[in-house]
């Protein structure tokens, strides 16, 4: 009888619990979909874990993941939606639509945690309520010299960029970060969907390059690698979040060996809290394990866990977490967050003046297939003298 | 009698009534009800669904300087997305000076030039190789936007709010706002695009298109046709950009890429290639089959009817655009107009049916 109670109980605060809708808008299909696939599952199964887990402080969180298909109108339309519904706040995915959605976000004050972590996002105008959940893209950058420079003083060292605001925003901060280092940029390249580099690194080797550092996606990259080893060339490879992880393994194979990479997460077959988290909750939820392998899998449990916490710590301060009053709410307590899901290699911490939530990463290296860590988290010590002056 | 508000006969006597629009005042008082329609339905519709109405109208417009292009004149072009884009980065530059209904026409005019401009190798080249040169063009405009530090090289550049008279447009009003603007437009782009075949530029479109020798034999100048055909089909393209510039509040490259310019394609030759109507059903059947495509490919994947590693329901929405796309080409190559003509005509008293 008194199991009953507990059950009848149970089922009651469920049904009567306040529900809060938390929408992510991201490439299911279409272009980048490989890494946006991954993080809406990431979202998904962390959403799920949470209202099973109690970690929603008595809210039900009713996620929902939308195929934008890497659409700016679809993303568009689907912020409007949130914004309708009244949710207190958005997690998004790409650079551009990010980059669109700007001034209304600014305008509407609803809090923004998008899967690109280009600079611009949170750089003014109109980035108050855009929240990165880990270093940018620029800071991933200036880290990968930074261990160049220290691993081979004076390197000649070649950028090979994405075609797009995502690939091109790391430059002029590369630029000034190498002078600092003592390092040599002598080309930046840009460069998608290439099926044949020969002629470009023919050219960096003839000029000595001896690092190629990468702001892209996996597929370039891994048809760069492949090429250098056909080659035969002794270029070294260093990757961004998005251009290196398992993705580049699958895609380059034996070539990928010797390449660096940087991130903020941790791999599944770690030996940390984090990973075994990562594996629990893809086993719970029957996940593939291409899934569990994949960096944006926990990518995208991140964001959600941000955005959960936010929203139970504004509830839990008997604030309203829907409508207008729940996205300020939310917004405040996103301005003094500061928690540690245990899902990167640092603490997420966001203040008025920094938006960026884990602000460490670690430099990994492929060995066997496998990307393992060869340095402890730490920080660019350049950023942000080179990117704010200070 | 069958129908007795349709046409019965032919009564036409002069080549003034030959060329008429309406056939009988009823038609006529149909497009008046059905604009009436149009101006009365943001009392029913939620914001969102504002947004996906502005889209369509918006894709509309691109479609009809696509359809003067290529459905008129005959000229592929796999470039439009770059003419629609140069009419945005026009509105967006302009913006923090000028009103927009002055940033608008120029951006529709920027388009024109630039049309003008890539019509030039038409001169020379046709068919699938002046296609090429419309790629091209593509191309260029990506690089050049991708290069260009005033273009904040495909970043975001922001538009401000705007104010007309007193009325000033915030979050809540502004896709209703921008909604009677874009038909205003729609309705007169509209008009001229059916009024066009009734000039002799218009015919010279098609006359070019049938056959240029011919056309030139008898007086016309087929080189400054297509080139003419290139700059109107830019100017729609243009305005067209340039509204969507002041609705998405900013304008990034990646609206304006390659995959758009083919997706344009896709709703003319879904709409009815030439046709006006076409132009405004094949970017509403496309824009609405891709939203119901996303609420039954949701709806399959709550029922998990998918296992480890495939996702059916996501990859449903790609598909059927592809799909889509080849049936028509296959069982409809006229597209969506013509099944509007013959609902017409199943209506239609004369001819044949007494």
């Amino acid at each position: 009888m008194r199991k009953l109670g507990v059950l009848v109980f149970l089922v009651l605060s469920f049904a009567f619990a306040q529900k809060v809708h938390l929408m992510w808008s991201g490439a299911i299909t279409g272009p980048t979909s490989d890494a946006g696939k991954y993080y809406a599952q990431g979202v998904e199964d962390y959403c799920k874990y949470a209202n099973e887990e109690g970690l929603t402080g008595g809210l039900t969180i009713v996620c929902e993941t939308r195929d934008d298909q890497y659409n700016n109108a679809n993303t568009q339309r689907n912020f409007e939606e949130a914004l309708e519904r009244g949710d207190p706040a958005f997690l998004g995915y790409s650079t551009g639509g990010t980059l669109q959605l700007k001034p209304l976000i600014q305008e509407v004050g609803m809090t923004y945690i998008p899967a690109s972590y280009h600079i611009g996002n949170i750089d003014p105008p109109d980035s108050d309520y855009l929240f990165l959940p880990i270093v940018s893209y620029s800071e991933q950058v200036i880290a990968l010299l930074e261990h160049i420079a220290k691993e081979k003083p004076g390197a000649k060292v070649a950028l090979a960029v994405h075609p797009s605001p995502f690939g091109r925003a790391p430059v002029p901060d590369a630029r000034e970060a190498a002078k600092e280092l003592g390092i040599e940029i002598v080309e930046v390249q840009e460069m998608a969907k290439g099926l044949d580099y020969t002629a470009t690194l023919k050219r960096f080797a003839n000029k000595g390059v001896e690092y190629i550092v990468y702001q892209n996606v996996a597929g370039p990259v891994a048809t760069m690698i492949k090429d250098a080893r056909r080659l035969g060339l002794k270029i070294k490879h260093a990757a961004a979040h998005y251009a290196g992880g398992p993705d580049l393994l699958r895609l380059a194979g034996d070539a990928a060996e010797g390449v660096i990479w940087v991130t903020s997460y941790y791999m599944p077959y770690e030996d940390a809290p984090g990973a075994a988290f990562v594996k629990k909750l893809g086993a719970r939820y029957k996940r593939p394990a291409d899934t569990v392998e994949s960096v944006h899998y926990p990518s995208g449990m991140l964001a959600a866990a941000i955005a959960i916490e936010a929203i139970k710590r504004a509830h839990a301060a008997g604030k309203p977490v829907t409508g207008d009053a729940g996205r300020e709410a939310v917004y405040a307590e996103m301005l003094r967050l500061s928690f540690d899901p245990g899902l990167a290699v640092g603490p997420v911490t966001y203040s008025e003046e920094d938006h960026v939530g884990v602000d460490h990463m670690r430099v990994f290296e492929a060995r066997g297939g496998r990307f393992v860590p060869i340095s402890k988290p730490f920080q660019s010590k350049l950023f942000r003298k080179v990117h704010y002056g200070k | 009698m069958r129908n007795p508000w349709a046409q019965t006969g032919n009564y036409r006597t002069d080549y003034r009534q030959d060329t008429a629009i309406f056939a009988t005042y009823l038609e006529m008082l149909s497009l008046w009800a059905f604009l009436a329609v149009l101006l009365a339905l943001p009392l029913f519709l939620s914001r969102p669904q504002m947004f996906v109405l502005d889209l369509i109208l918006v894709y509309a417009l691109a479609v009809l300087g696509l359809n003067i292009t290529t459905g008129y004149a005959g000229l592929i072009n796999i470039g439009q997305a770059a003419f629609v884009g140069v009419g945005a980065y026009t509105a967006a530059l302009l913006a923090p000076s000028l009103p927009f209904w002055l940033t608008v026409p120029i951006g529709g005019l920027a388009a024109a030039v630039a049309g003008g401009i890539v019509g030039i190798p038409s001169l020379r080249i046709k068919h699938l190789y002046l296609a090429i040169a419309t790629l091209a063009f593509q191309i260029i405009f990506e690089w050049t936007v991708g290069h260009s530090t005033i273009l904040k090289q495909g970043g975001a550049i922001p538009l401000p709010r705007v104010e007309f008279w007193d009325y000033r447009v915030g979050y809540k009003n502004h896709y209703y706002f921008w909604y009677y603007v874009i038909l205003l437009v729609v309705v007169v782009l509209a008009f001229a695009f059916r009024n066009l075949l009734r000039t002799r530029f218009g015919r010279a479109l098609v006359a070019v298109r049938d056959n240029d020798r011919a056309a030139d034999a008898m007086g016309m100048h087929p080189g400054l046709t297509k080139i003419f055909a290139f700059a109107l089909g830019g100017f729609y393209a243009g305005v067209a950009g340039a509204l969507y510039a002041y609705l998405s509040r900013a304008v990034v490259i990646e609206d304006y890429m390659l995959p758009v310019s083919i997706k344009f394609l896709a709703m003319a030759i879904v709409g009815g290639l030439g046709s006006l109507v076409g132009s405004f059903l094949g970017p509403a059947f496309l824009v609405l089959l891709d939203l119901n495509m996303e609420d039954l490919a949701n709806w399959l994947k709550s029922l998990g009817l998918s296992y480890a590693g495939v996702d059916i329901a996501s990859a449903m929405r790609p598909l059927t655009f592809g799909l889509v796309i080849v049936l028509f080409l296959i069982f409809e190559p006229r597209g969506l107009a013509n099944g509007w003509r013959l609902v017409r005509n199943f209506f239609r008293n004369w001819p044949f049916k007494y």
